[in-house]
């Protein structure tokens, strides 16, 4: 171009060979690593049970409605926010579509969840997004008030939809032997990554999660943005709030309780970075299937309850340091022996 | 702790040999950033680290304050009994960083910002003993030292600017100590006014027997602080030299490899009468910026100058929907147009090259690639899906026509400030805007990727497009505009044209009295 062009003597390497870019790709799966563990000690102990077709469609199930959250969780995480009102808004989803209306029919139901998890997020995003507040106070405030709303809606006894039998076997119905709900699960997985790896929307997304300011200035309607992000976080748990109807075909007030621990838990050990503009929606899939296997598989083993949580905390943090682990590992790689 | 650090931090003796480096080699992936450098320097002298960028530079000054890790060779520190690993143990031997963005804590006050190392571990960490410290006499007259003898110690440090932070965080030469000193283009965003002090530290340093390094490429400033001059090339040590006997065009030709050719005139502007200027404010307020008016015509270069706070940013800003304009009105090809924001003076056809690269340019997790298309993405898409082989084609000629170092996969944060400023540049430009406002454009840039973005802007001008370039070194717009108009308190004050003008005239008219 001009006179002082400078010779090429950095030749960046692009590296296109196909079997070096999956290698790459494996180092940093240690979620992937994780979970493989956990299979096989699920084999050696309780192999025959857990391989059974009872326990996967059990297993199937369990993990479609926390995957759904997790789902609406990630999309939150990459833009540097969080979402914490993730299971009151599922039950109370939950709840109001099994009982506005004398809940009729399971369409009716879904609309309604998608309705109630829509406003939820329109809320929570509008405060985040155009008044600048902070997305972990709104949707604590936000936490508080859907659980509110699902014990005053109920009066903390379960409620039964009129269609509760056309919901049960709905929930329990198979498509060639996969669960319908694991279904819906995965197509979400399909449209959200479709979202965020292929539109401008989802490009735009992890720019604002990675730098505001840049993307700002580069002219993307941030504020909208974000709104539509937890807009979609909302429909999201809506939809996982009509799952757990179709379920459990009963909308119990504690539908939902400390799900957002467990979304937020399997984001992070899914390689998401709380930060923002960094996670994948591969490893958030990776993190669901982990955490509903050790519950399973601590169930199997005739693990209380109590040690179950605590089990599942002692993960979280084992996962979270392997992730740093991995890091100083690939960092340190470009130094020589001579100066470990 | 204490102890070994303050004994092997004892001054040496003017002259002597202070560190060596032999053989220095820093590989990233894909880049050999160092490759084989020998380079030493001496108590009570100031040794200047040139090149252009991504020359390896700052690597080095990284490598020898211990921030990063050496992939071959050694450096060695007299006085520390083995080569240096680590920034903790580059410090116990006395060397103290001084980083191109200053380490300044904000929520804290001045004084406590002096003192910030009394916080690190193995001090003092008596709270009393750090609050009245903080305050004393003696802060202030290690604030005198750097130019800061007006600030309160009680202040702040949030409400300072970029200058007045670096200033800041140099003063801590003052109390800390320290055998070796870094200056890692510490110039870069302190403007004249402050050089001046600049010099009197370092000359109290060399006094005191400090070995000082000076990275940078403003190399007026190189020649008035260093004694000897290193330049580095792609990695490599191309020569050392005493300051005396050099100049800066040899450093130059020494950077760059080959002679650089005086930048060419901007080809005149066509101007026909009755022709609608591109952008025509009038009586613009926002910022500091209070009744601001001019026009900028299709082809023309416009330069803004002045000085910090003068209100050059401000109308910057204002004319690229950055901020929202207080009062006044702008015409875009004699439209008057509304910019509540960046969104709505993007699709009017305007482009705003920021003065923060770091914090507005780029994506921090973008690859080039990704960078380069962020603003230009909806057109390469169709309803709202990314047509990605269109990207990828685009982005590689891009990426060839801008010479932007590394691949589409190369993470622009990795890059050098000059080759993130042509991505900067391209995804810009790739918005065919009718109207570019450049603020700092060459900041933090060597010559050889100044010319580049030089020649660039000439490019777009000769294409009919209005170019308003704000800038507060003076010989840059004397070279680079048609026009020049100086801001002095939120107003213009004069208009000059390059051909008539001297750098001295701009400054005078920026500086003078407050009328």
């Amino acid at each position: 171009m001009t006179s002082t062009s400078l010779p090429p003597v950095h030749q960046y390497e692009e590296d296109t060979s196909r079997g070096n870019a999956i290698g790459t790709w494996l180092k940093g799966q240690y979620a992937l690593y994780i979970l493989v563990a956990l299979l096989v000690v699920a084999t050696i102990t309780r192999g025959s049970i857990f391989w059974g077709q009872t326990n996967l469609t059990n297993l199937a199930l369990q993990m479609s409605i926390i995957g759904v959250v997790v789902l609406a969780q990630l999309i939150v995480v990459l833009t540097g926010g969080i979402d914490i009102s993730v299971g009151s808004a599922l039950g109370l989803a939950a709840v109001v579509a099994a009982g506005l209306f004398g809940g009729p029919s399971v369409l009716l139901a879904l609309v309604v969840a998608l309705v109630i998890g829509g406003i939820v997020g329109a809320i929570n995003g509008g405060l985040v997004a155009f008044r600048g507040l902070e997305p972990f106070i709104v949707t604590l405030g936000m936490l508080a008030l859907a659980r509110g709303l699902v014990y005053a809606y109920g009066n903390g006894i379960p409620i039964n939809p009129e269609a509760a039998s056309s919901f049960a076997s709905f929930g329990q119905s198979t498509l060639l032997g996969v669960p319908v709900l694991a279904i819906i699960w995965l197509a979400m997985v399909g449209l959200i990554a479709f979202l965020l790896y292929r539109t401008v929307w989802g490009r735009r997304v992890y720019a604002i999660g990675s730098n505001i300011e840049a993307a700002r200035s580069s002219g993307i309607p941030v504020k909208t943005t974000l709104w539509s992000v937890y807009i979609l976080a909302g429909l999201l748990v809506g939809l996982g709030g009509w799952m757990f109807l179709a379920r459990f075909a009963s909308g119990t007030s504690t539908a939902g309780n400390l799900l957002e621990l467990e979304a937020i838990a399997a984001v992070v050990i899914g390689g998401a970075r709380l930060s923002g503009g960094h996670g994948k929606v591969f490893g958030a899939v990776v993190g669901t299937i982990i955490f509903a296997v050790i519950a399973n598989l601590l169930s199997l083993l005739n693990v209380s309850t109590f040690l179950q949580d605590a089990f599942r905390g002692a993960l979280i943090l084992v996962a979270v340091t392997l992730a740093t682990v991995q890091f100083t590992r690939s960092r340190s790689k470009s130094t020589t022996p001579a100066t470990k | 702790m204490t102890a070994t650090q303050e004994d092997s931090a004892t001054q040496l003796p003017i002259g002597e040999l202070a560190f060596q480096a032999r053989d220095v080699k820093k590989h990233y992936p894909g880049v050999k950033a160092l490759d084989g450098v020998d380079l030493e320097g001496y108590a009570g002298s100031v040794l200047g680290v040139c090149g252009a960028n991504g020359a390896g530079k700052s690597t080095f000054a990284k490598l020898l304050a211990g921030v990063e890790t050496l992939t071959d060779g050694e450096i060695t520190i007299t006085g520390y009994p083995h080569p240096v690993r680590n920034a903790a143990e580059a410090e116990q031997a006395g060397v103290l960083m001084m980083h191109q963005e200053p380490l300044i804590i904000d929520d804290f006050t001045v004084g406590e910002n002096v003192w910030l190392y009394k916080l690190r571990e193995g001090k003092d960490i008596r709270p009393w003993a750090q609050k009245a410290d903080t305050n004393s006499h003696e802060t202030r007259k290690v604030l005198q030292g750097v130019g800061l003898g007006h600030l309160s110690t009680r202040q702040p440090a949030r409400d300072l600017g970029p200058g007045q932070r670096q200033m800041l965080s140099l003063s801590r030469a003052a109390v800390t100590h320290h055998k070796i000193m870094i200056l890692d283009e510490t110039t870069a965003s302190t403007s004249e006014e402050h050089f001046n002090d600049i010099l009197d530290l370092v000359d109290r340093e060399k006094k005191a027997g400090t070995s000082i390094i000076f990275v940078s490429h403003r190399l007026n400033e190189v020649f008035a602080m260093c004694d000897r001059i290193a330049v580095l090339r792609n990695g490599k040590l191309v020569k050392t030299l005493k300051a005396a006997d050099s100049n800066p065009d040899e450093i130059t030709s020494l950077m760059i490899g080959q002679a650089l050719k005086a930048l060419e005139r901007p080809t005149p502007v066509q101007h026909s009468p009755g022709q609608v200027p591109v952008l025509s404010i009038r009586d613009l307020h926002g910022g500091t910026a209070r009744g601001v008016s001019f026009d900028v015509n299709a082809g023309e270069i416009v330069g803004l100058y002045g000085l910090v706070g003068s209100g050059r940013s401000s109308v910057a800003r204002t004319v690229t929907g950055q901020r929202p304009a207080a009062g006044g009105s702008i015409k875009l090809h004699g439209q008057e147009v509304r910019l509540p924001s960046p969104t709505a003076a993007v699709a009017k056809g305007i482009a705003y090259l920021t003065e923060d690269r770091r914090l507005e340019g780029f994506v921090k997790d973008f690859d080039n690639g990704e960078n380069m298309s962020l603003v230009v993405l909806p057109k390469m898409a169709r309803a709202g899906v990314v047509d990605t082989k269109r990207e990828k084609k685009r982005i590689r000629e891009l990426i060839s026509e801008f010479q932007v170092k590394g691949g589409t996969k190369t993470y622009t944060r990795t890059l050098s400030g000059g080759n993130q400023q042509k991505v900067v540049v391209a995804k810009w430009l790739e918005t065919d805007p009718d109207f570019v406002v450049l603020d700092e454009p060459t900041k933090g840039i060597d010559v050889g990727a100044r010319a580049n973005i030089y020649k660039i802007i000439h490019d777009v001008a000769a294409r009919g497009k209005g170019v308003l370039v704000v800038s507060s070194e003076a010989e840059e717009l004397l070279s680079l505009c048609h026009r020049i108009l100086v801001m002095r308190n939120g107003q213009i004050v004069d208009e000059f044209d390059p051909e008539h003008a001297t750098t001295d005239d701009l400054i005078r008219t920026a500086l003078s009295h407050q009328d």
